[in-house]
């Protein structure tokens, strides 16, 4: 394939997720606030928040790490789809793999931080408290989910014998009976629990943490920063949905399928959240090292003999 | 040649004189003894000299003109030259120490001590034992004597126990002489030995009889308490008499009683020794006198050599040159400490302190410890490895864990006293007053004992093969210690670039990483040092010591050179760690476990050349004897230097509290040294030999834990160096881990680690270091938004981290990748998963580095502080390029990585297509994913840019928080106990059971050394009971109840 269509089919991706992730988000908090007995945002607002952002006039900046804060979570973003295969097609070098042949899934779970870490630097040149305060629990927490996960994956890869995240889905194919749900149970229990903690919702919303600590590491970005920040959580939010649904639930072979299928994971999250309070992070991180963990173990321990 | 009988007839001849000539003044009696005395020294010199470059034989003098049994005959062999000419010099040179003493005290004092050396000369060459016993009274008599002279009640119990003692001791010879008499007819060794004394009826008794009292002479453990307080309560210019010339004088007895003894005593007599040496260094190490423990020493020491003269069947040829490496090493030594101990008149340990005000006696105290221990270049070391050899390759493993043990003990008291000098606070204590002929005597031995280190070594199998040069290197810096600072740093720079340069053509690929890591590594640490200013005294040497001992292991052709190597390292990195504020206990702890990592080494090579017939470093390849034990011992000794769980308490005091710019050599550097070495016991054991699974396994889960404890206790540091140093100990896990898997992929990705961690552990001590001392502290907390004010220090530790990290696109992910794809490949997956999860944890530690030092809220009293000097930033930004190439082009180090792995591990594992790495499971384009990721961040910073193009700046604290605009940084800077929320869940994790287990064994040790310390309660009748049981016991055991 020519280099420049790939790039435009990429690019046209990314703006897909981009924007399913501002409707799945204004979804999300529609379905919270009915929940709580509200009537919730109108399914546009998230756009008009990113206009608005983009738009204010004044922008203050409390130095060169508080600016490049924000690229760093976009090109996190960004990045992360850009090494993801987004729809199957049957051949690694399809039209929708975007540019995961450089690497595997090895490469998206470090890729994961570059983001991350980014935006905590920018935030923390800011030097408001709760800045510091979110990305501590975050950073905490993150470590914690990280166990089972990472003992999840590595059997999953152990199952299939291979790191590549195309691979993987390409050896879910054929029906759900051969998803990794079903063909690795323990390890797909494991994931099932831990991308709670991955997706950040309540009980495990400890980083933004509203009413405690504002939105934790964003407090002080304001105007595009906060745009730009808005969107690179919308792709994340979807990135990560995708990563489960690759490695666990098949994946997608259409971009209806993957809609559906990234809706749901997110949901789960969701719905968890809707009906638990907030954890501390004591009980966040002990939380994951009960369950989680055992089934991370029970699921390596599964090819170990 | 002038005949032995002059060296008593000059005695003799001056002690009368003197009866007369005492009126022409004490400095004119004084002068005469010392002459005579020096003749004296001229007669053995001159045998000595005939005896080890001409063809004399051993010549026998008769007195009074007839032979045996009707006189007395003295014999003057090889031997008795080299001990008697070492007891007259020690008493000529103990003799000018002692001069104003004895002067005070009258003539008759200078009379006694000349008798003193005369007699220990005829104890030494007789063949009488009746004159042996005349002599020995002779010396006795005039020992406590001298011991009366020193003034205080402390030596007027010490000299009567000493008479008691004696008595009795003289008392059992003189009955045993009597017997051999009564059933022999002749009193004459030689027709002792001919007649085989041994095998008359009654003979076994007239042996023990004498033979006791030989070994009670030199004071056996726990007959010794009489002993003790000598050392301690005589003067200490007449101690080291006591300790070079008095026991040395009794140890040659025994080897000549010993050769009509009988062979079945060798066993006692190492019995005797070995208990006598560990029982004593163990006691020692309560002692809070220094002459007292020096007497310890002393005594312990003694032992050894027993121990050595049991072994000499064993030993065989070799006996002599570990003897007189041993003798010369602590006869040379004590007497320096012991007169040092009389300069610096300092009686407890942490009174010695005072000696830094005159910083050359430290530099005497530390040639005379490093001596005693064993430390190249003295003649104890190889005399020590020679020992260890022998007595492994004649299967006496169990003796050598015994004095190897016993030599811990020895060091742990004198590390301490020697820390204590070097470390504890001295402004309150009166500087001490030279007298010059009190040091000419310590300076001399000194020298000697450089001198007789390097003409020992040349007596050595592979002699030649040790490189001298890096040693020599370390000595022309002491030469030039005055100097400057940037005229040192300068000529060790490109003294080590030189070297360097020379040195590279002949080595393989493998050593070759580890020799840039060391050299090159080396020379960007050093530019740092630049920034120092003054003279920096001390420093230059002893850095240039560890880098000699650190091309020394990778140059090493031999195990010996090895060893060399790796003993100089430890004690240059020694000096360098204890050389910060605060690292007393840590260069304690980290001498401590170095050492007993080093004899661990030292036992496994004596065992992986059993049955070998050369040392070459090769042997460890081919292990016949138990080399599961070798190996193990050899591995437990290289994770002492990489800090591996369990081994690894020492190591965050001793970093963190480093200088700015030692803290990368030890940890940056130093600690690959221990991975070198457990490189080579890896390749030793082969990949395809399944015997060793269990060891290496057992590592990896070892290398695992460690990465987890390493990367978990660095979170909660609130130091910054500390953590750095906590974070190394992960980082080595890591490695330890990568090799353990003994796998092509495993072993990459170890060595890729290797390369990384040097790289971004120099980054990131480096800054710290220099930010620290910009700064004035290592509390993060006390830090904070320091950016403002050090951006290229900042971006310093931005790539350090990122690199650290594993994030990609820098070069920390190839390890990562690797890692992975090598834990898939070996099959270890729990231990690979706890990998990752530390690797998980790191991110918290470096964000709270970055965080809280450069990010936050800058305090009031670091607005003006500078950004980090030049010097520093120098090495570090030659060493970020040295990331981002490795970033950007994996492959150019990762390809002949590979092939240097290849012929120890089978390959193919990973396969290069360009600058794409394809392994079975995965693949990863380190060029391509730099250059995606990059161009992704540009687009986004150019949309950026537009969009906030009006962007201004704003203040400090132009921010809300809490409802108001805060005012102080101290109340905003989220820095003190930031994860207290996952401390609070992983406290039970953070436990210090190694520490607590460590801390158990020492007190475990201390209260035994203090229970047993009980028997010497300073009774003189009770120590006469000690050595009426001392041979009670022996007696049953030996001649049987």
């Amino acid at each position: 394939m020519n280099i420049y269509v790939k790039l435009a089919y990429t690019f046209l991706g990314l703006m897909i997720v981009l924007n399913w992730g501002m409707l799945m988000g204004a979804t999300m908090r529609k379905i919270g606030a009915r929940v709580a007995g509200r009537h919730g945002i109108p399914f546009k607002q998230p756009w008009i928040d990113l206009f608005k952002n983009i738009g204010v006039r004044t922008t203050i900046t409390h130095g060169i790490m508080y600016y490049i804060g924000p690229v760093f979570r976009l090109t996190g973003g960004v990045g992360l789809f850009l090494f993801m295969p987004a729809v199957f097609s049957g051949s690694p070098y399809g039209i929708w793999t975007n540019f995961s042949f450089e690497g595997d899934l090895i490469l998206i779970l470090y890729f994961q931080v570059f983001g991350m870490l980014g935006m905590a630097l920018g935030a923390g040149e800011g030097g408001h408290p709760y800045a510091a305060m979110g990305i501590a629990r975050g950073l905490a927490q993150h470590a914690a989910v990280e166990l089972p996960l990472t003992l999840a994956f590595l059997s999953i890869a152990i199952q299939y014998d291979t790191f590549s995240v195309y691979k993987i889905v390409e050896a879910q194919q054929g029906g759900f009976q051969n998803w990794v749900l079903f063909t690795n149970p323990f390890a797909a229990a494991a994931v099932i629990l831990a991308m709670l903690g991955a997706l950040g919702h309540s009980p495990f919303n400890l980083v933004k943490a509203p009413n405690e600590i504002l939105i934790g590491p964003a407090t002080e970005y304001e105007g595009s920063y906060l745009g730009f920040m808005q969107s690179a959580g919308a792709i994340i939010h979807v990135m990560e949905a995708m990563l489960f649904m690759n490695l666990v639930f098949g994946g997608a072979t259409n971009w209806f399928e993957l809609i559906l299928k990234t809706f749901l994971i997110y949901f789960w999250s969701v719905f968890v959240g809707i009906v638990f309070p907030r954890f501390k992070i004591e009980q966040s991180v002990t939380w994951f090292f009960k369950v989680p963990l055992l089934l991370g173990v029970l699921a390596i321990l599964m090819y170990s003999f | 040649m002038v005949t032995p009988i002059f060296i008593v007839a000059i005695a003799l001849g001056v002690g009368f004189s003197i009866g007369v000539l005492n009126k022409l003044g004490k400095n004119f009696t004084g002068g005469l003894v010392l002459a005579a005395i020096t003749f004296m020294t001229f007669i053995s010199y001159q045998w000595f000299y005939a005896f080890t470059f001409g063809e004399q034989t051993p010549t026998y003098v008769y007195t009074a003109g007839f032979k045996p049994p009707f006189s007395i005959n003295l014999l003057m062999g090889q031997y008795e030259a080299i001990i008697t000419l070492m007891i007259n010099s020690i008493g000529l040179l103990g003799g000018i120490y002692m001069f104003n003493s004895l002067k005070e005290r009258g003539s008759n004092a200078q009379v006694v001590y000349l008798i003193l050396i005369m007699a220990l000369n005829v104890i030494v060459m007789t063949r009488d034992v009746f004159n042996l016993f005349v002599f020995l009274e002779i010396s006795s008599i005039a020992i406590a004597g001298l011991i009366l002279l020193e003034k205080g009640t402390r030596s007027m119990g010490a000299g009567f126990k000493y008479v008691l003692a004696t008595s009795i001791i003289s008392s059992i010879l003189l009955i045993g002489i009597i017997f051999s008499y009564f059933i022999t007819g002749t009193l004459n060794v030689d027709d002792f030995i001919s007649l085989s004394i041994s095998t008359y009826k009654g003979g076994a008794i007239v042996v023990f009889l004498i033979m006791i009292a030989v070994i009670l002479e030199l004071k056996p453990f726990p007959a010794n308490g009489w002993g003790l307080d000598v050392y301690e309560g005589s003067d200490p210019g007449f101690s080291a008499i006591i300790s070079g010339a008095s026991a040395t004088a009794s140890l040659y007895v025994l080897y000549k009683i010993m050769a009509f003894a009988g062979v079945e005593w060798n066993y006692y007599i190492s019995l005797i020794g070995i208990v006598t040496f560990v029982g004593s260094n163990l006691l020692g190490i309560k002692q809070e006198n220094t002459r007292r423990m020096l007497g310890y020493s002393s005594i312990g020491q003694v032992g050894l050599l027993m121990v050595i003269l049991g072994f000499k069947d064993i030993l065989g040829e070799n006996t002599p040159y570990i003897f007189f490496g041993i003798l010369i090493s602590h006869y040379l030594a004590k007497a320096g400490l012991f007169w040092l101990s009389g300069i610096v008149r300092a009686k407890g340990l942490k009174e010695w302190a005072v000696i830094r005000k005159k910083p050359f006696f430290l530099f005497l105290m530390g040639t005379f410890i490093f001596a005693l221990i064993g430390f190249p270049p003295f003649p104890s070391f190889f005399a020590k490895w020679t020992l260890v050899m022998d007595l492994v390759q004649s299967g006496n493993i169990v003796w050598v864990a015994a004095i190897l043990f016993g030599s811990i003990m020895e060091a742990v008291y004198l590390f301490r006293w020697f820390g204590y000098a070097i470390k504890e606070e001295n402004k309150h204590l009166e500087d001490f007053k030279i007298e010059i002929h009190k040091i000419i005597p310590v300076w001399i031995v000194a020298i000697a004992l450089y001198g007789f280190g390097y003409f020992v070594s040349q007596l050595t199998e592979v002699s030649s093969t040790i490189n001298f040069i890096p040693f020599a290197f370390v000595i022309l810096l002491f030469a030039i210690d005055f100097l400057p600072i940037f005229v040192k740093n300068t000529v060790a720079i490109l003294g080590m670039a030189f070297y360097f340069y020379t040195i590279y053509p002949q080595l393989d690929n493998f050593r070759l990483i580890f020799e840039v890591i060391f050299i090159v590594g080396g020379i960007l640490a050093l530019i740092a040092g630049y920034a120092y200013k003054g003279k920096r005294e001390g420093f230059y040497p002893v850095a240039i010591l560890m880098y000699a001992g650190l091309t020394g292991i990778i140059e090493a052709k031999t195990t010996l050179e090895f060893f060399y190597g790796w003993e100089l390292m430890t004690a240059g990195s020694y000096f360098l760690i204890i050389r910060g504020h605060r690292s007393m206990p840590h260069g304690l702890s980290y001498m401590l476990f170095s050492l007993g990592g080093a004899y661990a080494i030292l036992a496994a090579f004596g065992i992986a050349s059993v049955g070998q017939d050369s040392i070459s470093m090769s042997i460890i390849n081919n292990i016949q004897y138990i080399p599961t034990w070798a190996y193990a011992l050899l591995i437990v000794g290289f994770l002492t230097k990489t800090a591996s769980v369990g081994l690894h308490i020492w190591l965050p005091g001793a970093h963190g509290e480093a200088e700015s710019d030692v803290s990368p050599m030890v940890s940056a550097i130093l600690l690959k040294a221990g991975v070198f070495g457990v490189a080579l016991t890896l390749i030793g054991m082969g990949a395809e030999n399944n015997q060793y699974s269990v060891l290496a396994y057992t590592l990896g889960w070892i290398g695992a834990i460690t990465a987890l404890v390493g990367n978990l206790m660095a979170v909660f540091q609130e130091d910054a160096k500390r953590l750095l140093a906590y974070s190394s100990i992960g980082q080595l896990g890591y490695i330890v881990f990568g090799l353990a898997m003994m796998t092509h992929l495993g072993w990459l990705g170890g060595f890729s680690y290797v390369i990384n961690h040097f790289l971004y552990k120099a980054i990131l001590f480096l800054t710290i270091g220099a930010v620290v001392l910009r700064v004035g502290t290592h509390n993060m907390y006390e830090m904070g938004g320091l950016i403002k004010r050090m951006p290229l220090a900042f971006i310093a530790v931005l790539i350090g981290i990122i690199a650290l990290s594993g994030v990609p696109p820098l070069s920390g992910f190839t390890g990562k990748w690797l890692f992975y794809n090598a834990v898939l490949d070996k099959g270890w997956y729990l231990q690979g998963a706890i990998m990752f999860f530390s690797g998980g944890i790191a991110f918290l530690y470096l964000w709270r580095l970055i965080h809280t030092v450069f990010l936050g809220q800058l305090k009031d009293n670091h607005r003006t502080v500078k950004e980090i000097s030049i010097w520093f930033l120098i090495p570090i930004y030659t060493l970020i390029v040295g990331i981002l190439v490795y970033s950007a082009k994996p492959q150019w180090i990762l390809q002949p990585l590979a092939e240097i792995i290849a012929p120890f591990f089978p390959s193919n594992q990973l396969v290069w297509n360009g600058g794409t790495a394809i392994s079975h499971y995965g693949n990863w384009a380190g060029t391509m994913v730099m250059a995606i990721i990059g161009i992704a961040f540009l687009a986004v910073l150019g949309v950026q840019l537009i969009s906030t193009r009006k962007a201004h700046k704003v203040k400090q604290f132009d921010i809300t928080y809490a409802g108001e605009r805060p005012e102080r940084p101290e109340t905003t800077h989220v820095a003190y106990n930031v994860f207290e929320g996952l401390y609070k869940a992983m406290w039970p994790a953070t436990i210090p059971l190694v520490e607590t287990f460590w801390n158990k064994i020492t007190n475990y040790l201390h209260d035994t050394a203090g229970f047993t310390r009980r028997i010497y309660s300073g009774n003189g009748q009770a120590y006469m009971l000690h050595i009426v049981f001392f041979i009670l016991v022996t007696y049953l055991v030996i001649i049987g109840g």
